[in-house]
C-alpha cells in the first residue's frame, strides 16, 4: 500500500453535494468490507451539524480535525472553489488531498499545489478518480469490485482506462497493490515520478503498470526515475496534433507529447510498452 | 482558446507593454483615414489563426501610397486555406535587434516557465534545436507576483535592462488572464524603446468564463454543439463513429481501431453519469457525420448506468449499425434491453472493435 492503509482516517470536502454524498456512501461501504476506518467527517461551509451516511458534517476542515483523527481529504468541491479547498486542507494539517474535481483553471491548480507543498501536503489530481488499495482503503470514485489484492501497482492519467486495465489484470489473476489515478490535467500534484517513488518504498509492490496518454513528458520522466520493473501503455497513438482529446492535458502541442515518440522513448529505456490494453497482463507477468 | 494577434496586443497594451501603433481594418479603404499616422511605410498583417503566416504571405511591408491596393489584394487571398477577413495595419518599426520572450505552463515542475532568447523571429524553433543555450529558461513560483531580480538577471544575460519591465508585465498578463501561453516573438529594440512586434496569447479553456469570453472560437460548430451537451468531441477522418465514457478509454478505443487498420470518424466522450437523454444526443451527433458507416459504443459503467445507456441507444433510430460493448453498473439489465431490440452485443473492447470493422466494410 502507498499513501495509506486501513488505519487512515479520511474526510470529504463538500460531502453534502451530489457526488460527495454518493461516493461517501460507496467509500464507507468499502470500509465495512475491509475494516478500514473510512470517512470519519465531512466538510461543507454552513452545514455544520448535518449528517451524511452517518458521518458528521463541519463548517471547516480545522473544525473537523479538532474532533476527528484524519490525515487525508477527498475533495468534491466545484471548480471555482476547489483551489481554495485544497489550500484549506493543507493549512489545517491534512497530509494527502485527493482532488476529484474537473475543469479547475490551471493557474488555480498551480497556486494550490505550490501552497500545499509549503504545508507538506501531497495533492493527487485534480480531475482524477483517486486511489484504491484493494482490501485496505479507497479514496475517490474507483469501482472497487474490479480490483483484487496483489503485488502490481497501477498508476494512470486516465479514469475509465484504468478500470479497463485493472479489470484485465484481475481477470488474468494478477492482483494490484495500489491503483492511483493521477489525473488528466496539464498540471497535476503527484506525478508518475512521485507515485513510482512511493511504489519503490512499498514492500507489497513488485512491478508497476504505467498508463499514460498524449501530452507532456511525465511518462518518460516517471519511467526514468525508478528501478522498479515498469510496463507501460500510452493512449492516443491515433490522436491528431493540437486537438484536446477529452482531457485538458491530452494535447500534442508544438510537436511535443505525441504518443508514438513517448512509446519510442520508453522502449529505448527498456520499458515494455503494450500496443493494446489486453497485452498488459502478459507483459506484467514476465516480472512476477 | 487562442486569441488573434490584434486581440493579444490589446491585452498587452492594457498591461503597458509597448506595441506598434496600429489599426484593425475590415475593408481596404479603411486604411486611408489613418495613413497620416504611419509614415511612408506600413505593415499589413492578416489576422488569421494559422502557423507560419509570414512565410505564407500573410505579412507585407508596403509603401503607404500603395497600401490600399495591397490591402485589397491581401483581402482577396487565403492564407493556408483561411480567408482573410481582418488586417492589422501597423507602423513600420526601426528594428535594432530581435529577441524571443515566452511564458508557458511547465508540466514537469508545475510552475510558470519564462523563456528568453537573444535572437527572435520565425526561425527561433530551429535555432533552439541547434543551439540548446540559445534560449534561457527560468521557472517562477506561481505564488510570486513577479519574476525575482536574480532570475531576471539570468534570463536577460547581456540584453538591455529595459526589457525587464516587459517581462514582468507579460508575467502579470500570464497570471491574471489565465494564459496557457503568452509570447512575444519578436520582442524588438528600436531607437524609441522596446516593442512587442508580434503577440500570441492562449487562454485556458477552463477559465474562459471568468475571463469574460463566451465562445471558444477554436472549436467547430459540431464541437460546440457537443460541448452544450457536456461531451468532449473531436472530429477525425475515418468511418467508424466512436462513443465512449472517459477520455482515456475513448482514446484507447480509437487506437485499437487504428491497430486493426480501421479509422475512427470521431472521438466522443459522454462523460460520467450519462443518462438516456445524453446518450441519445451522442448517438445522433455521431450518426450525423456523413462519413459514418457504423457506430461503436464502448462504456464502462461506474457512475454511468448501463440500463440508462441502453434506453438511450434504443430511443434513437439512426440507420447505421450500432455495436455496443458495456460493462459495470446494471450491466445485465442493459444487455437484456439491447438484445431484445436486436442490437449486437459484444463482450470485450477487442471484440467490439473487430465487429465494428466488419460491419463497416
Amino acid at each position: 500500500m502507498i499513501y495509506g492503509d486501513r488505519n487512515l482516517g479520511v474526510i470529504v470536502q463538500n460531502i453534502t453535494g451530489r457526488q460527495g454524498r454518493f461516493h461517501t456512501e460507496l467509500m464507507n461501504a468499502y470500509a465495512r468490507e475491509t475494516g478500514w476506518k473510512g470517512i470519519v467527517a465531512g466538510v461543507a461551509p454552513g452545514k455544520a451539524g448535518m449528517e451524511v451516511d452517518g458521518v458528521p458534517v463541519y463548517n471547516t476542515v480545522k473544525e473537523a480535525l479538532a474532533e476527528h483523527d484524519a490525515a487525508a481529504s477527498v475533495i468534491f468541491v466545484p471548480a471555482p472553489a476547489a483551489a481554495d479547498a485544497i489550500m484549506e486542507a493543507a493549512y489545517a494539517g491534512i497530509e494527502l488531498a485527493v482532488v476529484i474535481t474537473e475543469l479547475i483553471p490551471v493557474h488555480d491548480t498551480m497556486k494550490a499545489i505550490a501552497y500545499a507543498k509549503l504545508h507538506d501536503c501531497a495533492v493527487i489530481g485534480p480531475n482524477c478518480p483517486g486511489l484504491l488499495s484493494p482490501g485496505e482503503c479507497k479514496l475517490g470514485i474507483m469501482p472497487a469490485h474490479l480490483a483484487t489484492r496483489g503485488d502490481v501497482g497501477v498508476v494512470s492519467r486516465s479514469g475509465t482506462l484504468t478500470y479497463e486495465v485493472v479489470d484485465e489484470l484481475s481477470r488474468a489473476g494478477i492482483g494490484q497493490s495500489t491503483v492511483v489515478g493521477i489525473g488528466g490535467d496539464p498540471v497535476i500534484g503527484q506525478t508518475f515520478v512521485d507515485v513510482l517513488a512511493r511504489f519503490e518504498e512499498d514492500p507489497h509492490t513488485k512491478a508497476v503498470v504505467l498508463i499514460g496518454e498524449v501530452g507532456g513528458s511525465l511518462e518518460e520522466e516517471g519511467a526514468r526515475s525508478t528501478d522498479l520493473p515498469v510496463v507501460a501503455y500510452i493512449a492516443g497513438v491515433s490522436a491528431p496534433p493540437e486537438k484536446r482529446m477529452g482531457h485538458a492535458g491530452a494535447i500534442i502541442e508544438g510537436g511535443e507529447g505525441d504518443a508514438r515518440s513517448k512509446v519510442r522513448r520508453l522502449s529505448e529505456m527498456g520499458v515494455p510498452v503494450a500496443a493494446r490494453p489486453s497485452e498488459i497482463p502478459g507483459l506484467v507477468r514476465e516480472f512476477l | 482558446m487562442k486569441l488573434l494577434e490584434y486581440e493579444a496586443k490589446r491585452v498587452f497594451s492594457d498591461y503597458r507593454i509597448p506595441v506598434p501603433k496600429g489599426v484593425l481594418i475590415r475593408e481596404p479603404g479603411e486604411i486611408e483615414a489613418h495613413l497620416s499616422e504611419f509614415g511612408d511605410a506600413v505593415v499589413l498583417k492578416a489576422q488569421v489563426d494559422v502557423g507560419g503566416r509570414g512565410k505564407a504571405g500573410g505579412v507585407l511591408v508596403v509603401d503607404s501610397a500603395s497600401a490600399v491596393d495591397r490591402a485589397r489584394e491581401l483581402f482577396s487571398r487565403e492564407i493556408r486555406g483561411v480567408p482573410v477577413r481582418e488586417i492589422l495595419v501597423e507602423e513600420r518599426l526601426e528594428i535594432e535587434h530581435e529577441y524571443y520572450l515566452s511564458i508557458a505552463v511547465d508540466r514537469s515542475t508545475r510552475q510558470p516557465v519564462v523563456l528568453f532568447g537573444d535572437t527572435g523571429g520565425v526561425e527561433i524553433e530551429r535555432t533552439a534545436q541547434e543551439d540548446g543555450s540559445a534560449i534561457r529558461r527560468a521557472v517562477v513560483s506561481p505564488l510570486l507576483r513577479e519574476v525575482p531580480a536574480f532570475l531576471m538577471r539570468e534570463l536577460l544575460g547581456s540584453a538591455p535592462r529595459d526589457i525587464a519591465p516587459v517581462i514582468n508585465s507579460l508575467y502579470r498578463v500570464f497570471q491574471e488572464r489565465d494564459a496557457m501561453l503568452a509570447e512575444i516573438n519578436p520582442l524588438v529594440t528600436t531607437p524609441d524603446g522596446v516593442y512587442a512586434a508580434d503577440a500570441k496569447l492562449i487562454i485556458d479553456d477552463n477559465a474562459l468564463g471568468r475571463q469574460g469570453i463566451e465562445v471558444n472560437r477554436d472549436l467547430s460548430e459540431r464541437e460546440r454543439e457537443a460541448g452544450r451537451h457536456g461531451f468532449s468531441y473531436v472530429e477525425l477522418d475515418g468511418t467508424i463513429g466512436v462513443i465512449g465514457n472517459g477520455a482515456g478509454l475513448t482514446m484507447s478505443t480509437i487506437d485499437l481501431i487504428d491497430y486493426y487498420r480501421g479509422r475512427a470518424a470521431n472521438f466522443l466522450d459522454v462523460g460520467g453519469g450519462a443518462d438516456r437523454e445524453r446518450v441519445m444526443h451522442a448517438v445522433r451527433l455521431v450518426a450525423g457525420l456523413p462519413s459514418v458507416k457504423v457506430i461503436l459504443v464502448n462504456l464502462l459503467g461506474g457512475i454511468t448506468r448501463c440500463d440508462e445507456v441502453a434506453h438511450g441507444i434504443i430511443a434513437t433510430d439512426v440507420g447505421v449499425p450500432v455495436i455496443v460493448r458495456m460493462a459495470g453498473t446494471n450491466e445485465e439489465e442493459g444487455r437484456r434491453l439491447l438484445a431484445e431490440h436486436g442490437y449486437r452485443m459484444v463482450d470485450s473492447m477487442e471484440a467490439a472493435v473487430r465487429a465494428a470493422l466488419e460491419a463497416g466494410e
